[in-house]
């Protein structure tokens, strides 16, 4: 999904990577980012949990025999007391109604059903939910307030008579936690899920009542059920609830779970006609005259279950935040792989149609620059290449400071045209410019020290100057080792990413990089923005828009084909990856005020900058919100929607990469690498980005007014000593 | 304790002598590992360590491996070789289990007829995997009555190593001419009688189901032998390993059966997922000398395992109901019956898995020297390689 505008520049990869404060750095690198990760995982979680899509249990039992179930209480009144070994029942006196109000509080009804109650100025009992009370806290303490009273009915709701005493524990116990958390109090009364009547009570779900009981709860079941979550008309469910001859009656009816407007319809009538018949409607501890249900939770338990709810306020709204944010990067994503398809199309119609000329054939000589850095193994074919070039040109191989001769090789190779210049190390943009004062033609390309040319490259490469508005050119740069695993993945990227995107970027006139690998200036528009810089750690992406600023145009030349060595290990891949990411980062910050300017610069900055920031800093720091859902969704479902979503953004992502290799005529079979590269390799790349925010966001300011003053990014003292240590040789190591 | 019946794979790889040079310790640790999950699992019974490691298929890929290096010696040679080191110590198993299940009144089954002990015979030479009572003793038993299951389940692995032994010498030449289609036919066979399209009743179905599932894994260690890994970009091979095991998971997930992810109860997803899961660990065979690093320091114990392999496959599963009388035994001790009883509930798996290990290292003792004299070598009580 983000190829990075790929570069092929790892000529730098050994400095960095043998850098003693990287390795500082790393535990670092890893922490924040899984941090992050593993916080929104648990929010997930937490919703998850709230909405019963975790620890869920939705088994109910059939009723069973009941031989075991005491005498007394199958004929009892609908309030069971087994807190003690005997357990007794209690009932309603005559004229007394307690209304209950079961598996809420619900959003929509609830807060109608407590106007009806006030409006009659009766009072009830509400057994919450556990997950329902802690996503909607306001409505318990409303109850609280307005004087009903709250009963317990589980975390979730599930058949206690399945679960074991731990989990009935641990039901009771978050559902205090909820109550705790929005009022500020405990209870002693509970009623089970699924219960009905003391007398169907049976062998299955007495222990649990036993069991209830001997943790200090009342269980209170019912005498008359409105079964009014079948919704069988208002008239019905008045006629079930009424007790008969003005006996005392626990009412059970629900304030959640569906559609509740016949409940409410029914309030209207039960109220007023049992109210005329000398009922009053009150909690259930006033009807049996004994002492509150309720007591105030303080000190620690209160903060936690404050902590809870506020978790799960939380969690709801992140998941809603989350849901918008995939939307934007899915709707992004998509239009960009479409506007890359179009416009690439475009590009290659354009540039490949027979009569296509930049102008004038160009055949002048140009020069070549190589900055080396300890080339040893690679710098012979290097320049080998570059000899057997079909396009007049000179030489010259920079040596930054090698300690391993790499200058003395290339003198030994005794080529025509080579020339070597030394220089004490000093970093590549140094090199850069220097070799810039050496070169005696107005083209400069510009290579590094381990990529190989074809014979045709810098004559293609060159072409485009033939219009005196080209700048710069950017090159074809080809991964060479891709019969790895992580080689493979790279190779995909870099057809992607120079074959789709640069050609995109072509087109909108907004090209955010040059390769190292393979670029060519010229020299006057170099010379006019002050030749390469040190500001930041992508030295090519601060210049190229520096041109952009100045007014060049910077095109790509598909047939300049440059072959290039990619990363071997994750190690060495992150090294790149992050200077990559970082380094344009700064660079985007660095030209941030074309966005205010006028001429050429002024449009670079309205267009292109915001569209190199949309798509390469602002896009994948989203994309792993994508990761995220497709990890929530394959464990809480829906399963095989989010496999199929998934499955559509790799279909979509095959496509273009299908065309990009085409257009390229690379062989398709590296395409099979592509459903792994979206599982191992794309979330790599995400954490590297992640990495380079939270550097640019925390200390990043700072280290950049720092990179200024020195002038160079690399320190020259004590350098080489501990470049000696880590060696260029990349290490062969399988993918991690 | 979980199903003895639908056991995990063995070594039964016969070790060349440990510790000589030429001897991969990458893949001694492989079938270490792949050992020590088969015990774990008959255990605990977790389903999901079928699919973190395929012990069976890495074992069969294995032992493949080192079948195609014997096989540069003359074939006739080679089989009688690998079957006689292979027979012995099956036999005293044999010698042991067997009369324990008559003595526990098993009887003949009627139906059967004559047939019924030719299948005995399958005790002696194993082309079938052996008949045991369903039931054996009582439950109030030492024992559980289940333990001929138990016991006897994993032989079914010995059948299918003797009929891949045999076969192997055609396999290896079809191999060598067609190389993929010899790789992916069992592939393609399982498909066709591991998914109940076409249903080969008794053990001859049995037989060519598990040749079937694990053919390709066998197949596989010919051409790792041959050094084919090499020859094909290793993005390519990973690529579509991971494409095969892909397609095991989904198949799996479509054919869940009452032990949730258990591969070895889905054939086609145990196939595609084995034989991903052994082309990884072979693409990445580093061949080692010796264990690097710090697992130098089981060194000791992968050679042991290795060289008594057959040993600790024939016998874990009885060893494991064994751990049960033995652990029941700290009911007697009054402060944990009256103090731990939950504890000792609660963490009963966990104590056989402390138990399991002595008691194999008891019969390693016991009867692991057949193994040597098997391999016409000197016998040796506790050959983890030490001089």
């Amino acid at each position: 999904m983000n190829s990075p505008a790929t570069r092929g520049r790892n000529g730098r990869k050994k400095r960095k990577a043998s850098r003693g404060r990287s390795r500082l750095r790393l535990p670092m690198r890893y922490l924040l980012p899984s941090t992050l990760l593993v916080a929104l995982l648990a929010m997930l979680m937490l919703r998850g949990y709230v909405h019963s899509e975790i620890l869920a249990d939705h088994r109910v039992r059939d009723a069973d025999h009941s031989d075991q179930v005491p005498k007394d209480v199958l004929a009892g009144g609908p309030v069971i007391d087994a807190r003690s070994g005997d357990a007794k029942t209690l009932r309603i006196p005559d004229r007394r109604i307690v209304l209950t109000f079961d598996d809420g509080p619900d959003p929509v009804w609830t807060p109608k059903v407590l106007d009806k109650l006030k409006e009659y100025d009766a009072h009830g009992v509400f057994f919450v939910t556990g997950n329902m009370a802690a996503r909607h806290p306001d409505l318990v303490r409303r109850m609280v307030e307005e004087g009903h009273e709250l009963g317990l009915h589980t975390f979730n709701h599930p058949d206690l008579s399945y679960q074991s005493t731990g989990r009935i524990d641990w039901e009771l116990s978050q559902n205090q936690l909820a109550l705790a958390g929005a009022a500020g109090i405990r209870t002693s009364i509970f009623r089970p899920p699924y219960s009905s009547f003391s007398d169907a009570m049976d062998n299955k779900s007495w222990p649990v009542t036993e069991y209830i009981g001997s943790r200090g709860y009342l269980t209170v079941v019912n005498d008359t059920d409105s079964e009014d979550w079948k919704r069988p008309g208002v008239r019905a469910i008045v006629e079930r609830a009424t007790p008969k001859n003005g006996k005392g009656a626990i009412i059970l009816m629900h304030d959640s779970g569906g559609d509740r407007s016949q409940t409410v319809a029914a309030l209207d009538t039960l109220l007023p006609d049992l109210k005329e018949r000398g009922y009053t409607f009150t909690r259930l501890t006033t009807a049996l005259d004994s002492p509150s249900a309720h007591t105030p939770v303080t000190g620690f338990a209160l903060w936690k279950g404050k902590a809870f709810v506020s978790a799960v306020a939380v969690s709801e709204r992140i998941t809603g935040v989350l849901v918008v944010g995939l939307a934007v990067i899915g709707a992004l994503v998509l239009a960009r792989f479409g506007l890359m398809l179009l416009l690439s199309f475009l590009h290659a119609r354009k540039v490949r149609r027979r009569n296509f000329s930049w102008g004038e054939p160009l055949s002048r000589p140009v020069s070549v620059l190589v900055p080396a850095y300890n080339e040893r193994e690679c710098i012979e074919a290097t320049v080998r290449s570059l000899a057997a070039s079909e396009h007049p040109i000179e030489i010259i191989v920079i040596d930054d400071g090698s300690t391993d001769g790499t200058a003395d090789l290339v003198e030994a190779m005794r080529l025509p045209r080579v020339r070597v210049v030394r220089q004490q190390n000093a970093g590549k943009p140094a090199a850069l410019n220097n070799g810039i004062r050496h070169a005696r033609y107005d083209i400069v390309v510009m290579m590094d020290g381990d990529t190989v040319f074809e014979p045709a490259t810098v004559r293609e490469l060159v072409q485009p100057f033939a219009d005196p508005r080209v700048g710069a050119v950017a090159g074809n740069a080809k991964v060479g080792n891709r019969d790895s695993l992580i080689g493979a993945w790279q190779h995909i990227e870099y057809v992607m990413g120079f074959n789709l995107d640069r050609r995109m970027y072509d087109v909108l006139g907004c090209m955010p990089t040059i390769p190292g690998a393979v670029g060519a200036f010229r020299r006057e528009a170099l010379e006019r923005v002050g030749g390469m810089s040190e500001d930041t750690l992508a030295e090519d992406t601060d210049i190229t828009m520096a041109l952009h600023r100045d007014g060049w145009r910077v095109v790509y030349a598909e047939n300049a084909r440059a072959w290039t060595e990619a990363p071997e290990s994750v190690q060495q891949l992150w090294s790149q990856r992050y200077r990559w990411s970082y380094g344009t980062m700064q660079a985007i910050w660095k030209h941030r005020r074309a966005v205010i300017e006028r001429g050429p610069s002024g449009r670079f900055g309205r267009v292109g900058l915001p569209f190199v920031s949309l798509f390469m800093v602002v896009a994948p720091l989203l994309a792993p919100l994508i990761d995220v859902f497709l990890l929530y969704g394959l464990v809480f479902g829906p399963t095989g929607k989010t496999v199929a979503a998934w499955f559509g953004v790799l279909v979509v992502q095959a496509v273009c990469a299908a065309y990009a290799f085409r257009l390229d005529r690379e062989r398709m079979t590296h395409l099979l690498s592509l459903p792994l590269q979206q599982i191992l390799y794309r979330q790599l790349m995400y954490v590297v980005l992640l990495q380079s925010w939270i550097t640019a966001l925390t200390g990043g300011r700072l280290r950049w007014q720092k990179l200024r003053r020195t002038g160079a990014v690399e320190a020259p003292g004590g350098v080489s000593a501990q470049r000696r240590g880590t060696g260029s040789v990349p290490e062969r190591r399988p993918v991690g | 304790m979980s199903a003895a019946t639908v056991p995990a794979g063995t070594p039964v790889a016969p070790p060349a002598a440990a510790g000589k040079p030429g001897r991969d310790r990458y893949l001694d640790l492989l079938r270490t590992i792949a050992l020590v999950r088969v015990v774990i699992y008959h255990i605990f019974g977790w389903a999901w360590l079928t699919i973190l490691f395929p012990s069976m298929g890495v074992m069969f890929a294995l032992a493949g491996s080192l079948m195609a290096r014997s096989l540069s010696r003359p074939a006739l040679g080679v089989v009688r070789g690998r079957i006689r080191r292979l027979l012995p110590p099956m036999w005293v198993f044999s010698l042991v289990v067997v009369p324990m299940m008559f003595a526990l009144s098993w009887q003949p089954v009627k139906q059967d007829g004559l047939w019924w002990f030719v299948k005995l015979a399958w005790y002696v030479f194993p082309v079938g995997a052996p008949p045991f009572p369903w039931s054996s003793g009582d439950q109030a038993g030492l024992l559980e009555d289940t333990w001929a299951v138990q016991a006897a389940g994993p032989l079914w692995y010995i059948r299918a190593y003797l009929w891949f032994v045999i076969a192997s010498p055609l396999l290896l030449r079809a191999f060598r001419r067609l190389p993929w289609a010899t790789l992916l036919a069992p592939l393609g066979l399982t498909a066709v009688i591991g998914t109940g399209l076409v249903t080969i009743p008794g053990e001859t179905g049995n037989a060519l189901s598990d040749f079937a599932v694990f053919g390709s894994c066998w197949v596989l260690g010919f051409a790792h032998h041959d050094g084919l890994f090499k020859d094909v970009p290793r993005y390519l091979t990973i690529s579509l390993a991971s494409i095969v095991m892909g397609f095991g998971l989904w198949w799996a997930s479509g054919h869940l059966t009452a032990d949730g992810w258990d591969l070895n109860d889905i054939p086609l997803a145990q196939a595609t997922w084995s034989l991903g899961f052994c082309v990884i660990l072979l693409q990445y065979a580093p061949s080692w000398q010796e264990l690097p690093g710090r697992l130098a320091r089981f060194d000791r114990l992968v050679t042991l395992a290795n060289n008594r392999a057959v040993t600790i496959y024939l016998w874990h599963n009885l060893l494991i109901l064994a751990t049960i009388p033995l652990i029941d035994l700290l009911w007697k001790i009054p402060y944990v019956d009256a103090h731990l009883g939950s504890t000792v509930e609660a963490g009963y798996t966990l104590l056989m898995t402390l138990v399991i290990w002595p008691l194999l290292a008891l019969m390693i003792v016991a009867v692991g020297w057949v193994e040597d004299v098997a391999a016409k070598r000197r016998p040796r009580l506790w050959p983890d390689g030490r001089r």
